[in-house]
């Protein structure tokens, strides 16, 4: 970049007073590339005050000014009877073919007096990330609806996030993704491209559903089409989603009756998905 | 006083050169092949995986820039503090720091999935992150490597035909003070982020501490030391020639010994406060977890504490032993080898050993083992044959050692 700019101001000067000498030729080729590269990056380059905001609307979470939505879901481990819809019908809708490139799994459990659960768990969309303090681009970032989003345009597969997310929770694409989706379409059908090799990603709380919803003035968590796949199609209503900032969604109201926890809050990473435990209390 | 006698004898010189380049040079087009491969098939053909994504390469990385650290270490003594005595070594520094974040770029070029977006922390910045300040301090101080490194490539009689590049490496030299602050300003900054870079994880218990920052530093300013000793003695030693005085190649490994020492002290401290005088269950989990299916609790004791740290520390402090070659040799291996093992360890440590963050008791932690694949390994060696290679040929062509007793070449 730097030579790119020294160049034609270099040879300007010399076509015009060949008489200059070499030594002060360079210096004032030398000047004026330097003048025109600082120019450039303060006015529209990455030191321009537009792109310093950008950067920190990103990473602070505010990308569209503000939202007066908070989205967040519960996971109800007790009634939870380990179908693995949830699981599948992720695959379907997020276009996962890769059994192991899962964005939402399930596995057995055993609680510590030795009854069986089943455990899911998606992307926490953290509040205090650590993916998205740790990734040197800004390709992951969290949005102001409290949403942990991924640009997969601009993350340059570096696997920051993966070492920093305690959750097990991102997948890199290791291998072009080809394989037919043996979940399409019998548990929906495929409502986002799939990503290209060598990048990350990871559940995004069907964000695509979210946005669209909201834009046609549908509620997510209660209207069906704005609200995400695995929450839908849970037989049992094990799932609760919905806006934290509004005291009649469903999630506030679930969070007020029921008691509840997060996964590992000792991480201090503040996670917007909250569980209820797989035994109940006296149960 | 012992010596050692390696020197290659005058007229066997010339083809134990070529066999050395040819080796080398088969080690580069069998990397290159590998790194080819790399490119069309993707990360699928390392050993890595979503449990444990970070592994030879990244190690690869960490080291090199940590074996590089000569090159600020003595241009900061010899330019800002202006112990001139350590001259005769600076060059040499410079070199091989260039040769470690060369190495380094081109191992972290192969290890991210798209590596033609490698511009994207230029463009696009995520101030918080340590890594894209890591970035940016590694493009700004290779940049100061190659200016200070200029003037001693324009001394080739090459560039005999453009006598201003002199003019202008005089300059630079001129300049050597200024370059030597930056670069002191920049390489603290990013060997201690490189630390940070685990340190800051509060996910993993083995990595969360605000020591971690500190000993990446002070290791690398002993193996950068060792690193650039090391090469410059076995020069000397392969060629015949005395390149650095005794005296000087005895406080130069007295320097390598307090710098290691500081490093074992904190190593001691860092151990006793988080694992023996305090209790964490993360911590003490992921370790049990490491000990019973790893070998690196061994390799910790062993090879960084033991071959890298105790006995190198007594050979540079012994007088006897330091003023014999081959102890000596043998302690800077040591040295860049237990540094080497480190980066290792503290990456793999933190990755084969995950969190358990399950509410059940099977949890999910899946201890992925990890070896590097045949491709990883090849191309680490290549990237080691390029560093090799192009030292071979900087010494040969080169005035980076002084050479004062062979006239001409
Ligand atoms: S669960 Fe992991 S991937 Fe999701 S927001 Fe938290 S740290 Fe990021
Ligand atoms: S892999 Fe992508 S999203 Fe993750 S930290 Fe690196 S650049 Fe950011």
């Amino acid at each position: 970049m730097i030579f790119k700019k020294k160049r034609p101001a270099k040879q300007k000067p010399a076509g015009k007073k060949p008489l200059v000498s070499r030594k002060e030729f360079l210096g004032i080729a030398g000047a004026t590339g330097a003048a025109a590269l600082v120019t450039q990056l303060i006015t529209t380059g990455p030191l321009s005050p537009e792109a310093i905001k950008g950067i920190g609307e990103r990473t602070h979470g505010a990308e569209d000014g503000k939202s007066k939505h908070k989205w967040s879901m519960a996971i109800d481990l007790s009634s939870c009877i380990g179908c693995q819809y949830c699981v599948w019908t992720c695959q379907a809708t997020n276009d996962v073919p890769d059994d192991d490139m899962r964005w939402n799994i399930g596995f057995p459990e055993k609680t510590e007096t030795g009854s069986d659960f089943f455990m899911t768990r998606p992307c926490l969309h953290c509040e205090e990330a650590p993916c998205v303090k740790v990734c040197p681009v800004g390709a992951t970032w969290i949005r102001a609806d409290g949403i942990v989003a991924m640009d997969y345009n601009r993350c340059i597969g570096c696997r920051y996030c993966e070492v920093a997310c305690p959750y097990d929770v991102r997948r890199f694409n290791w291998k072009p993704s080809t394989a037919k989706n043996n979940y399409q379409p019998t548990w929906g059908s495929p409502e986002i491209e799939r990503r290209a090799r060598g990048v990350v990603e990871k559940c995004t709380f069907c964000n695509q559903r979210i946005d669209r919803g909201i834009e046609f003035g549908l509620t997510p968590g209660i209207d069906r089409e704005a609200t995400p796949a695995c929450v839908n199609i849970c037989p049992v209503n094990a799932r609760v989603f919905g806006d934290l900032n509004d005291p009649e969604s469903p999630i506030s109201i679930f969070l007020a009756e029921n008691d509840t926890f997060r996964l590992r809050e000792d991480f201090g990473t503040e996670p917007k998905v909250h569980y209820v435990r797989p035994e109940k209390e006296n149960a | 006083m012992l010596k050692l006698d390696i020197s290659i004898p005058k007229e066997g010189r010339q083809r134990v050169w070529w066999i050395w380049i040819g080796v080398l040079g088969l080690l580069l087009a069998v990397g290159l092949f590998g790194a080819i491969r790399v490119l069309v098939k993707g990360l699928q053909v390392t050993g890595l995986s979503d449990q444990v994504p970070w592994g030879l390469w990244i190690t690869q990385d960490l080291s090199s820039i940590a074996t590089g650290a000569g090159a600020f270490t003595f241009s900061a003594i010899v330019y800002l503090f202006r112990i001139k005595k350590y001259r005769p070594i600076a060059r040499a520094a410079v070199f091989v720091g260039f040769l470690g974040y060369s190495s380094a770029m081109l191992s972290l070029a192969m290890d991210i999935g798209r590596p033609d977006r490698f511009w994207h922390p230029l463009v696009f910045w995520n101030v918080h992150s340590v890594l894209w300040e890591i970035t940016w301090c590694v493009i700004l101080y290779s940049t100061v490597l190659i200016l200070e490194f200029l003037p001693i490539l324009f001394e080739n009689s090459y560039f005999d035909r453009w006598p201003k590049l002199r003019v202008y490496g005089g300059m630079i030299h001129k300049a050597a003070p200024i370059f030597a602050g930056i670069g002191l300003g920049l390489s603290l900054l990013h060997q201690s982020s490189l630390g940070a870079t685990y340190g800051v994880l509060s996910g993993r218990a083995i990595w969360y501490k605000p020591s971690l920052p500190v000993m990446f530093i002070l290791s690398a300013v002993a193996g950068g030391i060792s690193m650039t000793l090391l090469l410059t003695v076995l020069v000397s030693k392969l060629t015949g020639r005395q390149i650095i005085t005794e005296e000087l190649r005895s406080d130069i490994s007295r320097l390598a010994g307090f710098a290691l020492l500081a490093y074992l002290y904190l190593k001691l401290w860092d151990w006793a406060a988080t694992s023996y005088y305090s209790h964490s269950p993360g911590a003490t989990q992921a370790l049990a977890l490491l000990q019973t299916t790893t070998p690196y609790t061994r390799t910790f004791w062993w090879i960084e504490i033991v071959i890298g740290g105790i006995l190198p520390a007594l050979i540079l402090f012994t007088d006897r032993f330091r003023k014999n070659d081959r102890y000596l040799l043998f302690a800077l291996a040591a040295i860049v080898v237990g540094v080497t093992v480190n980066r290792w360890n503290v990456t793999l440590s933190g990755l084969v050993a995950p969190p358990h963050w399950s509410p059940g008791v099977l949890g999910r932690i899946i201890s992925a083992p990890y070896l590097p694949t045949w491709n990883e390994i090849i191309v680490s060696l290549g990237i080691i044959a390029y560093a090799l290679l192009t030292f071979s040929f900087g010494v040969r062509y080169l005035p980076i050692f002084p050479r004062k007793d062979e006239p001409s070449h």
